[in-house]
């Protein structure tokens, strides 16, 4: 054998060894995707894996296999990456009953990538095309107290559960964060999933969630904090009784 | 002091003493004219230019009540007032701030008149001893008993007697008629029974039938039963809930009243009947919102905090052929608060027509 | 012009007094004395209250239909156009979204009620901590705590009549309260609301007790409460020139009756400024009543959220024997817990004369330091009450402060019956050394400021003797007495250079050396 076809032939083993290789990580060690990615929408993944890498694979692990610091993410789907991104909830902030709410640490468009990047590992629920909040207002405030206001209140502005829990005020969530919490069901509350509460259903109640915490007015004066007869019963004592007593003062200025 | 002496010096005389001139001896703490009192009119009554801006003050306040009065008509006419127009948020506002002006400016002139300009200086006035003196409380206790013994009430005891009953039983008299204020036929058996009968398919809040895969592991579903005005039954509400089967600890008899982790429970809190939606997926914990009772959904919705005594009533539930949820019967047992009636214990069954005998 | 007034007043009055002799009783009422202090004012915050509350509900009731029959609504608030909901619910929407001026006629209307009910308990407790409940007016106490029941009662009435959610909810916890009556609980629950819940007349059984039955009653024990003070005259502190048998202050004409009629606007118009600036009520919020829908945060308006409060902290007991069930968890916050305290204040006046002793008629007040006991129990059973207030609101406590509802609960439980003896201890305490205080001001006299070095090198601050107008607000025991006249007598009267002069000041007088003339200064320095 001449020098040139040892070193060929070197060569092709090692090409061949890596073909095997990689040929057995394809079929056995590689998650599986249960779509093949258009190819705009593999841009997306590919910024979204640098992402994911940089910022969240110490707790979720390298593949999403989850690990000690956080959970699998595979399946979790793109709505579950909108929510707890922009949210801001991911990363979490360290020692909290739950995750708190907080400026998100991403922009938009990569919110977006991570989202793409995630969903390409096993799937999951993502958000429709189209307006989120475009539902029916009136049917948004029924469906709002039958399924919503028992944690998060009439108004939307949260709610204690049990031990050191709480369901959040709804006023800092935009309409996607808003729609993507009932997509997952984030900790302890619950998922609605599509035939649970249709697309429509959860548009309508997307709009009456922005309406009621973000564009309703307070046609009754300073709303109190939309707490209920509490924060009333303090101010009927703090501003009434006291500007009574202020006044008897002034009337009675003598012994 | 006895009664006698104070009786004596204050004979029914209720003549105010107008001027504050009264003896060290009478009052031996010391003479009012030195007192703490201090009279604004007192300080202007000598001078006529500290009158004067009083006045203006007064009349000022006056008319600022008066510019209330036209704001608020003002207000009520022109300002935006439909809803959803720009700035129809401030209409109650402005009505109120213009009112309180008009209402605090009349008060504020009044009181400020009172206190500068009108004469208000302290003044004594004797109380009347309030007990009436002894011959007239003798005259009236004799003029009540010798009416008493004019009527011979004393005497005639079956006069007595036979008053005494007809008296105390027209006393009931209105009570039949207070009592037809309710419906009580059945009252037990109507708080034993909710709407769901054995079939009824579980309608959701839009009336839609819930099927088997249309919630996903942690969802809930407010459900009412496929019955007539089932929607607007006060005692049916119930919640669906699915869990992972591994994570239901049910009892033996009540394996078969789930589907695949599907559990439903009365929506109405057994402590005092609020809607007991709050269902925490992690924990599985439902949470009354009223009182904070907290229940376990996965294990038979055990009282685990709160005033709740009792669990929540299990709803037995199976799958129908066409994939739909129903009701095995109705509730083994009544839902929502205590009452005396209710039993320590009822079967672990669903109520069917057949088991429903009596209550 | 003037002639003219006088002329028509004169006819006028002549042409009553032919008919009802009324000049000598409209002499002596305009005659009559009232004591003034600011704090007997408070009642009237109440009374005026109420007449708003009339005036505001009367307007009301123009627009309102209190009828739980369904309708879809269909006026101008869109969010919840095409629902279905009572017409009660929907003629309140439309008195707050269509109707010009309704809806700060319905928040002056619920902030009149508020401010009705808190006027009554700080009034409450000025009579309770100045001893004025004593004999002879024990009966206007108790007409008070009466008036106090029933304005809770209709209260909750009032703002039950809505049927929004909120108010809803309360009303099907009203109906298990009254479910878990023992023996008797469910005939009284199906009387009250026509059958099984929600029964479908809840609501118009509500209006006509609550635009007529109950304001009715109200009325009557206003004026029972009002003539009684009016015959008894009304008690005063002490102070120069009065006694127990004299009523010192102003005369009802002209000054003290344009001081009640301005009070009177004032009152309307702080209750005008809560109306328009402070939303209340938002019912619209809320949502028409649904028993399957509820709101995070449930509570009764604040008079009722003692109540609520006591609910939540009970422990879950309940006993099951034979065929019945008993339910102390329910009966026990519910219904004894009010009847205990509510009778307990009722009969408060003869309790404490039956453990003083007390049979004397007293018309002069006492300071709260001058009660320790009296003191010392009032603000034991405060604290009680703010407590249970507190256990109300404990979910929008944990929401506010990201707090554990569960252990908000266990502590509150703990704190209602270790926090109240504390308190009553150290309330006594503060009333012994506010007395011990006074003693001393009545001892040594008030501390001038001046320091006068003795020739033996000690330093002592001159003191003057307390004047006596001020020494008689400290005379509630006859030792105190006994040391004030012995005080005036050793300075010859009152210090001529400290007469005359006007201090302010409620319970204490103020005044500094340099207020003294300068033979008083003399004085001071001889």
């Amino acid at each position: 054998m001449t020098s040139t076809r040892q070193r060929l032939s070197g060569y092709a083993v090692v090409v061949l060894a890596l073909a095997l290789l990689g040929g057995l990580y394809t079929a056995v060690g590689a998650p599986k995707t249960k779509a093949q990615d258009p190819v705009d929408q593999s841009i997306a993944v590919k910024e979204g894996r640098q992402l994911y890498l940089q910022g969240c694979s110490t707790c979720h692990g390298l593949n999403l296999e989850g690990g000690a610091g956080g959970p699998s993410l595979v399946g979790v789907g793109a709505s579950a990456v909108v929510f707890q991104v922009e949210s801001g909830r991911m990363p979490l902030a360290a020692g909290a009953s739950q995750a708190i709410r907080k400026p998100s640490k991403y922009e938009g468009a990569q919110v977006d990538q991570l989202a793409a990047f995630v969903q390409s590992y096993g799937g999951g629920p993502t958000l429709p095309a189209g307006r989120l909040d475009d539902g029916e207002l009136a049917l948004g405030g029924d469906l709002f107290r039958t399924n919503c206001s028992s944690c998060h209140n009439f108004a939307g502005v949260g709610g204690a559960l049990s031990r050191n829990k709480y369901a959040p005020d709804l006023t800092p969530a935009s309409a996607r964060v808003i729609y993507t919490a009932m997509q997952t069901g984030p900790e302890n509350m619950p998922r609605f999933s599509d035939n649970t509460l249709t697309p429509d259903e959860k548009r309508a109640i997307t709009r009456y969630v922005r309406y009621v915490t973000n564009e309703s007015e307070n046609p009754g004066g300073a709303a109190l904090g939309r707490f209920g007869p509490v924060s009333e019963g303090l101010t009927v004592f703090l501003v009434g009784i006291g500007l009574c007593i202020v006044l008897t003062l002034w009337i009675g200025a003598r012994a | 002091m006895s009664n006698d002496s104070i009786r004596e010096r204050l004979k029914a005389s209720e003549e105010t003493v107008e001027t504050a001139e009264v003896s060290h001896g009478e009052h031996p703490v010391g003479d009012p004219t030195h007192s703490t009192h201090h009279s604004y009119h007192a300080d202007l009554r000598n001078d006529p230019k500290r009158q004067k801006s009083a006045e203006r003050a007064i009349a000022t306040l006056f008319l600022l009540s008066v510019v209330g009065v036209v704001g608020f008509c003002a207000t009520y006419v022109f300002w935006p007032f439909e809803f959803g127009e720009d700035g129809y948020e401030y209409y109650t506002p402005a009505l109120g701030a213009f009112m309180a002006l008009a209402l605090l400016g009349i008060g504020a002139g009044a009181v400020l008149w009172a206190k500068t300009l009108m004469v208000d200086d302290e003044t004594i006035q004797e109380r009347h001893h309030l007990a009436s003196a002894d011959e007239d409380k003798v005259a009236a206790a004799a003029i009540l008993k010798e009416g008493l013994e004019d009527t011979g009430l004393a005497r005639r005891s079956l006069l007595r007697n036979s008053l005494l009953l007809g008296g105390l039983s027209l006393g009931a008299l209105p009570v039949p008629l207070l009592f037809s204020l309710g419906r009580y036929q059945h009252k037990e058996r109507a708080l034993a029974t909710t709407g769901w009968k054995q079939g009824s398919r579980l309608l959701d809040e839009l009336g839609r039938p819930v099927k088997l895969g249309d919630l996903e592991v942690g969802g809930v579903k407010s459900v009412f039963p496929d019955v007539e005005g089932g929607r607007r039954m006060a005692d049916s509400a119930s919640l669906l809930i699915r869990m992972r089967p591994e994570d239901l600890k049910l009892r033996e008899s009540r394996q078969e009243w789930v589907v695949d982790g599907h559990i439903v429970y009365s929506a109405i809190c057994t402590h005092l009947g609020c809607p007991v939606k709050l269902y925490e997926q992690q924990t599985h914990h439902l949470f009354c919102p009223c009182h904070q009772s907290t229940f376990d959904a996965a294990a038979e919705s055990k009282v685990l905090f709160g005033p709740a005594a009792r669990p929540l009533p299990q709803l037995a539930i199976a799958v129908d052929d066409e994939g739909y949820f129903i009701a095995q019967g109705d509730f083994n047992e009544p839902v929502g608060p205590s009452f005396w009636e209710r039993k320590p214990k009822y079967p672990q069954q669903p109520k069917t027509d057949d088991t429903n005998k009596g209550h | 012009m003037a002639s003219i007034t006088e002329k028509a007043a004169a006819g006028t009055g002549t042409w009553v007094d032919d008919r009802l002799g009324s000049a000598n009783f409209v002499r002596r009422s305009l005659n009559k004395v009232f004591p003034d202090h600011w704090s007997f004012m408070l009642g009237e915050v109440a009374l005026y209250s109420f007449i708003m509350l009339l005036l505001s509900g009367t307007y009301l009731t123009l627009f309102f239909e209190g009828s739980s029959r369904e309708v879809i609504y269909n006026g101008s608030y869109t969010p919840l156009k095409g629902i279905p909901m009572t017409a009660a619910y929907a003629s309140t929407l439309d008195l707050s979204f269509d109707v010009r001026g309704g809806l700060i006629m319905r928040q002056i209307h619920h902030w009149a009620a508020l401010l009705f009910m808190a006027a009554i308990v700080v009034h409450l407790m000025r009579v309770f901590f100045t001893g004025a409940f004593r004999k002879p007016r024990e009966l206007n106490w108790v007409l008070g705590v009466g008036l106090l029941v029933l304005g809770i009662v209709e209260g909750f009435a009032g703002y039950s009549l809505p049927d929004d959610l909120l108010s809803g909810t309360g009303l099907r916890i009203a109906y298990s309260i009254a479910l878990s009556t023992p023996v008797l609980g469910t005939w009284v629950s199906f009387l009250v609301f026509g059958g099984e819940y929600p029964g479908g007349m809840i609501i118009e059984r509500l209006y006509p007790i609550h635009i007529l039955l109950v304001p009715g009653i109200i009325l009557a024990l206003i004026s029972a409460h009002m003539g009684l003070v009016w015959y008894q005259k009304h008690t005063q502190f002490r102070g120069p020139g009065r006694t127990e048998n004299n009523v010192v202050g102003s005369r009802l004409w002209p000054a003290m009756a344009t001081k009640m009629v301005g009070f009177n606007m004032l009152v309307f118009g702080v209750l005008a400024l809560l109306g328009g600036l402070f939303q209340i009520n938002p019912i619209w919020l809320y949502g028409p009543y649904d028993a399957s829908q509820v709101s995070a945060g449930s509570q009764p308006d604040w008079y009722v959220g003692f109540l609520d409060g006591s609910t939540r902290l009970m422990p879950n007991w309940e006993l099951r024997f034979w065929d019945y069930t008993l339910s102390p968890n329910i009966i026990l916050p519910t219904q004894v817990l009010p009847a205990v305290l509510f009778t307990l204040l009722a009969l408060y006046p003869f309790i404490e004369a039956k453990l003083t002793g007390d049979k004397g008629y007293h018309n002069l007040l006492e300071r709260p330091r001058d009660n320790p006991v009296r003191t010392g129990l009032g603000a034991m059973s405060i604290s009680f009450y703010l407590l249970l207030l507190v256990a109300g609101g404990n979910d929008i406590v944990a929401t506010i402060f990201h707090l554990s509802i569960n252990e908000i609960t266990y502590t509150l439980r703990a704190a209602l019956f270790i926090v109240p003896p504390i308190v009553y201890v150290i309330t006594k305490r503060f009333c012994l050394s506010l007395q011990r205080a006074d003693d001393a001001l009545l001892h040594h006299g008030i501390e001038s400021g001046t320091i006068r070095r003795l020739p033996s090198g000690e330093f002592v601050e001159e003191t003057v003797p307390l004047p006596p107008q001020y020494a008689v607000l400290l005379q509630t025991t006859p030792e105190r007495k006994e040391l004030a006249e012995h005080n005036a007598h050793r300075s010859d009267g009152p210090t001529p250079a400290l007469a005359g002069s006007s201090p302010r000041g409620f319970f204490r007088p103020k005044r500094s050396p340099s207020d003294a003339s300068p033979e008083g200064q003399k004085e001071l320095e001889g």
